[in-house]
């Protein structure tokens, strides 16, 4: 068990079962690519926050052409996503796409079966710690992984607590490269 | 046969409660309901809503077995697994905010009678004469005295502690079964807070039978310091409203400024207009800190804990007044008064004061001695720049802040002369003061943060109680048929994500013609906006329960009037009998009646309860992003759910494959999701085709607004037949459905649960 703290302490872990911490780009995209139905949730912090100037949500659909990993908007993600001439595999908040998920039945939003790898980007950090939580406990059909710039203690395979935005923003175009290169 | 016995027993017991033999109205099936005997409604709405567990924590630490890990499928030593674990833990939180109001209502109901007697009348004007739909549906009982009040509080605390009994290790051991309980606990507590907001209207005259209440000012800067300042803080205005009349009785009412924070606040301007509204609970330690308040008075419920700590710190004279939080401060209730002000004075010592004349007195008596003396000056910009420029940006007051803002930052830039982004983050500040306290540096965050509240007042309607009948009446009809789009309650607390959220909701639906009511915390922030024409919600828009009207009901007692009014609506409007006959009241309401409850900002136990008794009344709740941590959802999987309903007409099932509404239960995370999600769960399946149209006019458009355009893809499952596409969106709304491959159906033509699942109740009870 990691004793990472989590960087909001609301998420602080009190169980046993934690997420690995991961701080090789290769790594988590060797772990994407492994996937076989691969799902990217997408939250709206994605478009409040900017790193050198480019907006987050511009990192994720590079991790989604990549890797051509189906989208889930949440919230307004939509929006802004058609703003950008991108149209989003499927549309569900996030306790919709979460219930969803923890049916081993349910056929993804491909209608090609369950996802076994969803990761989870720009969702506010308690309300995504809870969501993993779901997943952690009900849906042990499936992986989870994050992008945020945080621990994750109910995520599968999470990022460290990032202390400078440059060593994530490093992370994320690596994991992009990587994911490029496997592709 | 002597089960038989003890059920004929226990229903004449019941009967004699209830004076049964009163025939106001026929008696239902479930006059005083036990746990089981609603566990068939409950089982029927969980067979679609099913329970979404999002656990806060892996472990069960509840008894000496523990603690016990129960991660994925392991179980602890008693036998029980996560899923109903959380289940418990929402039981118990239910309990919680179930007891606080009904230990409030009876609270007010010994002092009451205390003062006027038990016979005392029930009259709540001549515009309300189903006084009581709670008490009346659930218990089966028509309140016309206090003392019938007494018959309701203490049956909801008998079934309490049946309840609570439930959650002792090693006993239920099915979280649908906990569900089922918790369900009846938020019906109880529906009932309890009715009990409560009735005793106080008849006992404090509170406004009743009126929409046009008085408006009272509003915020922080309302507050006239140069004179002695009481401040009341909590729930119960019990002492808030003996302070005020011994003000008056002693002609010091124009010399003393009464204030409040949270409930108590709501309470006590509906007993005296002048007395000023501080803010919602979010806004105590702010105000506190401010050193403005020269006296504290604490009631019940919504309080901080540290309270004494943090008067010594403002400088401020503590009068704990009610039993409920006694802070371990030494009784004076029997104590000489003068002696009790002169240690309150001289020696800065707080005193818990049980009795609520004696507290009144000291009050005036502490705060006109004590007022000259103190310092009440807000901070200045730079004397905030100075406090600030401390901070080295270490980020230990974001890692702990609950909002999960960096408060460090702009404390940083305070430090540089620039207040834009405190001013901003204000905004967000929930006010635990979690920040502070983490501080490395002790840096006053919240005395910083003076420099970022607006000195901005407004202008809020006092709460107004009931929902009049007059109003139904009115209502009754567009609100089934669908023409009045929803009614949309925005209550309770104040853990908002962002506090302008509330007011730009309400402005979006009023000017949509919803009807809006507010209660709480809610109730306040609504106010704490202006429009261009420098005009709050409450200025804007027209006071009654009509198309367009907002609403201040009350405190979050008065919750129980905006369910009482969807009650009263299957009752007033539709005259089905609701004595004893929860089962005919809720199913009318879940299919029938477009409300929906948003509580943005929960924080509290008592919001769980206030929501999951929404929920068994079958009016869905809308939470904001921190209620995930209530650990439970009631959610459907929209078309893949149990949508079949009896036509009651015709005697026959029907699976309308309707998901309407979609979910009882449900958080979203920002208010953009929300305000798509609210005109969609106000759809029910009694709409009428240009009902409906309404309805999914409001869905399209806040779609297209909030969503980036198009339709939303779920809009052919709320489209029975052509009539039903709003006009303006028909075109592209047609194209759609021909696209996806549509069918139309037929509209049910009297839609109901009953008869879908094994009840008492007979389908014709149904039937109007």
């Amino acid at each position: 068990m990691s004793t990472v703290i989590p960087y909001h302490r609301v998420n602080v872990l009190t169980g046993i079962k934690s997420a690995r911490l991961i701080e090789d780009a290769q790594e988590y995209a060797g772990l994407i690519q492994k996937a076989k139905r691969p799902l990217l949730i997408l939250g709206p912090l994605l478009l409040k926050s900017s790193l050198d100037g480019r907006l987050l949500i511009e990192y994720a659909l590079d991790i989604a052409k990549a890797a051509n990993i189906p989208i889930c908007a949440t919230a307004q993600v939509r929006a802004k996503m058609m703003e950008l001439e991108v149209k989003p595999d499927s549309c569900y908040d996030v306790v919709e796409i979460i219930n969803a998920l923890k049916d081993p039945n349910w056929q993804g939003v491909k209608k090609e079966g369950n996802h076994d790898l969803v990761l989870f980007f720009g969702i506010r950090s308690d309300l995504g710690e809870q969501g993993l939580s779901v997943l952690k406990h009900f849906a042990p059909h499936l992986k989870t992984m994050t992008l945020c710039k945080y621990y994750f203690p109910h995520a599968n395979y999470s990022l460290p607590n990032f202390r400078k935005d440059e060593q994530w923003k490093a992370f994320l175009e690596s994991l992009i490269d990587n994911l490029k290169k496997g592709a | 046969m002597a089960e038989v016995k003890e059920i004929t027993r226990k229903l004449e017991e019941i009967h004699k409660k209830i004076k049964a033999e009163i025939p106001w109205e026929p008696l239902g099936p479930t006059p005083m309901p036990e746990i089981p005997d609603l566990r068939n409604w409950d089982m029927r709405l969980l067979k679609t809503y099913a329970p979404f567990y999002a656990p806060f924590c892996d472990l069960c630490c509840l008894c000496t077995y523990g603690k016990c890990d129960l991660t994925e499928t392991r179980r602890g030593g008693c036998g029980i697994d996560i899923g109903t674990q959380q289940a418990r833990f929402v039981l118990l939180a239910c309990l919680i905010g179930c007891s606080a109001h009904a230990a409030h209502g009876g609270h007010i109901l010994e002092f009451l009678i205390d003062k006027y007697g038990p016979d005392k009348k029930i009259d709540l004007g001549g515009s309300i004469n189903i006084e009581a739909p709670h008490i009346r549906t659930v218990v089966g009982l028509k309140p016309e005295t206090l003392g019938d009040l007494v018959i309701a509080i203490e049956y909801v605390f008998k079934e309490i502690t049946h309840l609570l009994d439930s959650t002792h290790m090693g006993q239920e051991g099915s979280c649908l079964d906990y569900e089922s309980k918790a369900l009846h606990a938020g019906m109880l507590d529906h009932v309890g807070m009715e009990v409560a907001d009735i005793a106080q209207i008849v006992g404090f005259n509170y406004p009743t039978s009126v929409a046009d209440t008085p408006m009272v000012d509003l915020g922080w800067a309302a507050v006239d310091k140069s004179k002695p300042v009481i401040l009341f803080v909590g729930h119960n205005p019990a002492t808030s409203t003996v302070v005020i009349d011994y003000l008056r009785e002693n002609n010091l009412y124009d010399q003393v400024e009464v204030c409040g924070v949270c409930c108590t606040a709501l309470e006590t301007s509906r007993y005296s207009d002048r007395a000023k509204v501080v803010g919602p609970f979010s806004r105590q330690l702010f105000f506190i800190r401010s050193g403005i308040a020269d006296v504290i008075m604490t009631d019940e419920q919504c309080i901080r804990t540290d309270m004494p700590i943090e008067a010594s710190k403002a400088g401020s004279a503590l009068i704990a007044a009610l039993d409920k939080a006694m802070y371990g401060l030494e009784d004076a209730s029997e104590m000489d008064t003068a002696e009790i002000v002169r240690q309150m004075v001289d020696d800065k010592k707080h005193f818990a004061i049980l009795d609520p004349r004696k507290a009144a007195e000291v009050a005036a008596k502490v705060a006109m001695e004590i007022a000259p003396q103190r310092r009440k000056e807000w901070l200045t910009e730079d004397e905030a720049k100075e406090l600030a420029t401390k901070c080295n940006v270490c980020g230990m007051c974001e890692q702990v802040c609950p909002n999960l803002f960096n408060i460090g930052a702009g404390i940083a830039e305070v430090a540089k002369g620039n207040f834009d982004l405190i001013r901003e983050q204000f905004n967000l500040c929930v006010g635990c003061g979690k920040c502070e306290a983490e501080c490395p540096r002790k840096i006053p965050i919240f005395k910083i943060m003076q420099i970022a509240a607006s000195k901005e007042t407004w202008k809020m309607r006092a709460g107004r109680g009931p929902i009049m009948d007059t109003e139904i009446r009115t209502v009754g009809a567009p609100i089934t048929l669908g023409t009045i789009p929803g009614v949309v309650a925005i209550v309770g607390c104040s853990n908002f994500p962002d506090i302008r959220d509330v007011a730009e909701m309400v402005d979006e639906f009023a000017k949509r013609k919803y009807i809006v009511v507010l209660t709480g915390c809610s109730a306040m922030v609504a106010g704490m906006w202006k429009d261009a024409d420098g005009k709050t919600v409450y200025e804007k828009y027209p006071p009654n329960f009509d198309m367009g009207g907002v609403v201040n009901i009350g405190s979050c007692v008065a919750n129980s009037h905006i369910t009482g009014a969807a009650i009263k609506i299957a009752n007033i409007f539709a005259a089905l009998p609701l004595r004893g006959n929860y089962e005919v009241m809720a199913d009318y309401v879940l299919n029938r009646v477009g409300a929906v409850g948003i509580a943005w900002g929960a924080y509290s136990q008592k919001a769980a309860s206030i929501a999951t008794g929404c929920n068994r009344l079958g009016i869905p709740v809308i939470l904001g992003p921190h209620s995930s941590k209530y650990r439970r959802l009631y959610l459907s999987k929209k078309e893949e759910d149990d949508w079949k309903v009896m036509d009651a007409r015709k005697k026959e099932i029907v699976d309308t494959g309707e998901p309407s509404p979609e979910h009882l239960a449900y958080v979203c995370e920002t208010k953009e999701k929300a305000m798509v999600m609210i005109p969609k769960l106000c759809i029910r399946k009694n709409d009428t085709p240009q009902g409906r149209a309404i309805k999914l006019n409001h869905y399209i458009s806040l779609h297209k607004k909030f969503m980036g355009g198009g339709l939303p893809e779920d809009i052919h499952l709320f489209v029975r037949r052509d009539p039903d596409i709003p006009l303006v969106y028909k075109k592209e709304v047609r194209e759609y459905l021909q696209k996806i491959g549509w069918q139309p159906r037929e509209p049910v033509g009297l839609p109901t649960l009953i008869g879908t699942y094994p009840s008492k109740v007979p389908v014709d009870a149904v039937i109007h």
